[in-house]
């Protein structure tokens, strides 16, 4: 893995939030085709090299699975239409009626959202090193990121348990024949992972985890306590508007921007209080902005016409609407440069031995081959 | 200095209290071995040196404690953390990052050092332990003893006074155990650190300690003194100190070198040159030779996703051997065992049991033969009762629930008591057994263990070894993957030494072991004489060679002993 190379995490947020986008917010199948077809070149491009490339397949074959069950869930439960395909007996609970093109096209978009999203995630799992994105969490939640990294490191520790548990239960003669032969299976899985979750908490409380937040004074608590009232205040009432007034889309797009600013504020002062350093310290390099800025551009643009012409990602298959997508050029463009950051940009520094880098400051810096290393180990000395 | 004034702690919801009334100093620089059965309150103990105990665990907690001045209990695991580092006994779950130098530096950053600072200590502490080479790997892909070095390495990053380490070596293999302990003992004498630990296999560590904490169980007094004279009172000692009280040697041997200073004394006397006895344990290989096998492996091949774990590996087991598998960590010897019952399958070659190919034959059939307990008893357990975990084999074997049968064989693994209750809550040497009977409710005529005495005391060894024995008495083959080379000298009539994935040596128990610098028991490296692998070698020896009884005044008190002891 000599030659793998990290971005910073931040930009491929970006990138993850402007990808998710369309998929969120928008059913039209030729926009989330598009999109599912720049997250594969992102993945062509990146994933390979990393170590969580194997992921890919899985998450692959997750979202296959996903989708063939939405589909016949609604083609079967939806009897709405004019395109009838089959009938089913009236008779017949749920499933009874006529079964239209339009429930299965309902389906087969919705399911393509689905997966959609899992592949945008599954790319940004390749593209990003976990870590380094966990040791990137602001102070105020840097519990919950620590706890983060624990969870993410649990799962490969816990697939290992329930092979071994498996094992040891298929040896006692133990089938999986029904949802209560999981029983001997889970049981173990749960006690040995809550034993090793208690170590691990000891380890982290021996080691000072946990007693860096400082008391702030009672007026700027009150202060920051407000602030992140509001905000989530001014979130909530935009959500409720855009199911109300969904005419009213740049203001609440306003009010909603508005909730954000005031709880990212209120987090970065909270962020202040946490008595905590950092060993790493990370820089942005230029392919690092080049992917932050296409990533932000183009999730502008989508939530420009999202908010002020809702009706060009509009899409229902059902009647009074055609089943047939309409497109415009100019988001299919949009949705399609997510492709050019992993197709144009590298990362910016190579890093020996590891995919995690270390600071720019650090004197032993890791552009060197192993083989400066040495000579710098003599020069030391 | 470390002080504990009258401590008295009991753990929520336990009627007796884990330490009762309990006093000790412990001067800076000291290197101190707690020892005792387990439950005797060796990790309680450890605990309360930085507040783990009261302050994660609750509780009541009565007494002063003060370590190097600080209060634990007031100052709280946190506050203590710069002056007690604390290792613990299980290498995977105990870090919080994943590479290596991210970990050193996490307590240091919790304590919000300056950044300047903590490159300085990350580079120190990666040379103290010599892990300079490991800085840029994931924690993931070191070994068992470079993870506890790393583990340690990332506590003393904080630079503390204090040490504390619960059984830090149990888990891993006697070389990397070594590695750990070397790293340790240099802490203590080249930058005297306080270094407190507390270990099960008292022969790897008994030598470095200044002194000896003794916590007996049963709220018995604590013993704090000289290795020694501690060594001269434990019920149960490695087998070098065992021959030395046994033969009255004075003062007691805690090394080989100071055992062999008797043995030359012995030899002196004439005693070493009576060599009279046939040698012991050829019955193994004639046996091996005539008797049809009951486990063949032929020319076994398998590859773990491309990496391989076995590279041609040929055996034929004889029914009612016992087999020990020995060797490094990764040399083979689990994935061997979990061919022979099947769960994995030959990428080339053969496995046969009973004559059954493993390819060919499904586990559920090979179960019928074959009894397979885990590393890790805890991967099995999950009823509600004992008996319920017996039911529930019987039930996947397709064999009639038979109640007073199950009784009867908890009763003969000394669990008879225990039939009903949460398996889970048994202590560890229990849950082995308990693991132990689940599969032998089946009656398997091959037995296979992984690694049983993981976390054992002697006792607790003691009995497994004796009813393993009991075992092949009853004509069943047992194969044991094992590092315990003392078990291994006590029980195996064959070794089988295995090395990346090849059979490096196999041979009959006493010629495998003395021919071994490294898989010797201690009274052979004493002796280096195929004769003798265990104490009672020789104690028999001496017993039949009537002219050399009255060399040593102490074998009076062998002649008293030598009976009750197997092990």
């Amino acid at each position: 893995m000599s030659s793998n190379a990290s971005f910073h995490p931040l930009a491929w947020t970006a990138w993850l939030a402007a990808a998710a986008l369309p998929a969120l917010s928008t059913r039209n199948p030729l926009y989330l085709s598009l999109t599912l077809a720049a997250v594969a070149v992102t993945y062509a491009a990146l994933g390979r090299r990393s170590p969580l490339a194997r992921s890919w397949a899985a998450f692959v074959r997750f979202g296959a699975l996903l989708w063939l069950l939405t589909i016949p869930f609604t083609a079967l439960t939806a009897h709405h239409g004019t395109i009838v395909l089959l009938q089913l007996p009236a008779n017949w609970p749920v499933i009874g009626g006529p079964i239209t093109g339009e429930a299965l096209l309902y389906g087969l978009t919705g399911g393509l959202a689905l997966v959609t999203l899992l592949l945008i995630f599954a790319a940004f799992n390749v593209a990003v090193d976990q870590a380094r994105l966990l040791r990137m969490t602001p102070g105020f939640i840097y519990q919950a990121g620590v706890i983060t990294a624990i969870a993410v490191a649990f799962v490969p520790q816990m697939v290992a348990g329930w092979q071994a548990i498996r094992e040891a239960q298929r040896v006692r003669g133990h089938r999986l024949r029904g949802v209560r032969d999981l029983l001997p299976l889970i049981l173990p899985l749960l006690v040995t992972a809550l034993e090793r979750a208690m170590q691990l908490a000891e380890s982290m409380e021996a080691r000072g985890f946990g007693g860096q937040v400082l008391a702030g004074a009672p007026a700027q608590r009150i202060r920051s306590q407000l602030a992140i009232l509001g905000g989530l205040a001014a979130l909530a009432a935009g959500f409720a508007g855009l199911g109300f007034w969904p005419e009213q889309r740049p203001l609440i797009g306003i009010t909603m921007a508005g909730g954000m600013a005031a709880l990212l504020a209120s987090f970065w002062d909270l962020g202040r209080r946490v008595r905590r350093s950092r060993y790493r310290r990370w820089q942005w390099g230029r392919s690092d902005r080049g992917v932050l800025v296409v990533s932000l551009s183009a999730a502008l643009g989508w939530a420009a016409a999202w908010l002020w012409r809702g009706e060009w990602l509009f899409y229902y298959p059902y009647p009074p609407y055609s089943p047939w997508p309409t497109f415009l050029p100019a988001l299919g463009l949009a949705i399609l440069t997510l492709a050019l950051p992993a197709m144009l940009l590298r990362p910016a520094r190579p890093v020996v031995g590891t995919d995690a880098a270390r600071p720019a400051c650090d004197r032993t810096a890791n552009v060197m081959s192993e083989s400066e290393r040495g000579a710098y180990a003599l020069d030391r000395a | 200095m470390i002080e504990l004034d009258r401590v008295t702690y009991t753990y929520p919801d336990a009627a007796v209290p884990a330490l009762a009334d309990f006093s000790v100093t412990i001067q800076p620089g000291e290197f101190v071995l707690v020892v005792g059965p387990s439950g005797a309150g060796k990790s309680t103990f450890l605990r309360t040196l930085n507040g783990l105990a009261p302050h994660f665990y609750g509780g009541r907690w009565a007494g002063r404690a003060r370590i190097f001045g600080r209060d634990p209990v007031a100052l709280a695991p946190r506050g203590m953390a710069d002056l007690v580092g604390f290792v613990f006994q299980d290498p995977e779950a105990q870090f919080v990052v994943d590479t290596v130098e991210d970990e050193l530096a996490f307590a240091m950053e919790n304590f919000a050092l300056p950044q300047a600072t903590m490159r300085k200590r990350v580079e120190e502490v990666l040379d103290q332990m010599a892990i300079a080479h490991l800085r840029d790997r994931r924690i993931s892909t070191l070994s068992g003893g470079e993870k506890q070095r790393v583990a340690i390495a990332a506590v003393l990053a904080l630079q503390p006074e204090v040490l504390a380490l619960d059984e830090p070596t149990s888990q891993l293999d006697p070389q990397a155990a070594e590695e750990v302990l070397v790293a340790l003992r240099h802490l203590n004498e080249d930058l005297g650190l306080t270094i407190i630990l507390s270990e099960h296999r008292l022969e790897r560590v008994v030598q470095y300690a200044d002194r000896v904490l003794y916590l007996p169980a049963l709220a018995a007094a604590p013993i704090l003194a000289e290795p020694r004279v501690v060594m001269g009172q434990l019920p149960l000692v490695p087998p070098l100190i065992e021959l030395g009280r046994r033969l009255g040697w004075r003062p007691l041997p805690l090394t080989i070198k100071e055992g062999r200073a008797f043995i030359r004394r012995l030899a002196d006397q004439g005693w070493e040159s009576a060599r009279a006895v046939e040698q012991p344990g050829d019955g193994t290989a004639t046996r091996s030779a005539t008797a049809a096998p009951i486990v063949t492996v032929h020319d076994l091949r398998y590859a773990y996703d491309g990496h391989p774990a076995l590279r041609g590996v040929s055996l034929a087991i004889t029914q009612g051997e016992f087999v020990a598998l020995m060797g490094r960590n990764g040399s083979g010897k689990s994935t061997l065992l979990k061919q022979i019952v099947g769960l994995l399958k030959p990428d080339q070659g053969r496995v046969a049991v009973a004559g059954l190919d493993t390819r060919q034959t499904a586990v559920e059939e090979l179960i019928r033969i074959v009894g397979y307990v885990p590393q890790h008893p805890a991967a099995l357990l999950f009823g509600e009762t004992l008996a319920d975990e017996l039911a529930f084999t019987r039930r996947g074997h397709g064999l009639p629930a038979d109640r007073p049968a199950d009784l009867a064989l908890l009763a003969r693994l000394g669990l008879g008591d225990l039939a009903g209750r949460d398996p889970r809550d048994l202590s560890g040497g229990e849950q082995q057994r308990a693991a132990l009977a689940t599969i032998l409710v089946a009656d398997p005529q091959v037995i296979l263990l992984d690694e049983p005495t993981r976390g054992l005391d002697y006792a607790q060894k003691q009995n497994l070894a004796r009813l393993l024995l009991a075992l092949r008495r009853d004509g069943r083959t047992i194969i044991m993957a094992t590092h315990d080379v003392e078990l291994a000298a006590a029980a195996a009539d064959r070794v089988v030494l295995m090395g990346e994935g090849e059979v490096v040596v196999d041979g009959p128990a006493r010629q495998v072991m003395s021919d071994s610098q490294v898989f010797a028991s201690q009274i052979n490296k004493l002796f280096r004489d195929p004769r003798f692998l265990v104490v009672d070698d020789v104690i028999g020896q001496m017993a039949s060679c009537k002219p050399v009884l009255s060399v040593a005044e102490g074998l009076q008190i062998a002649d008293g002993r030598g009976e009750q002891e197997n092990v």
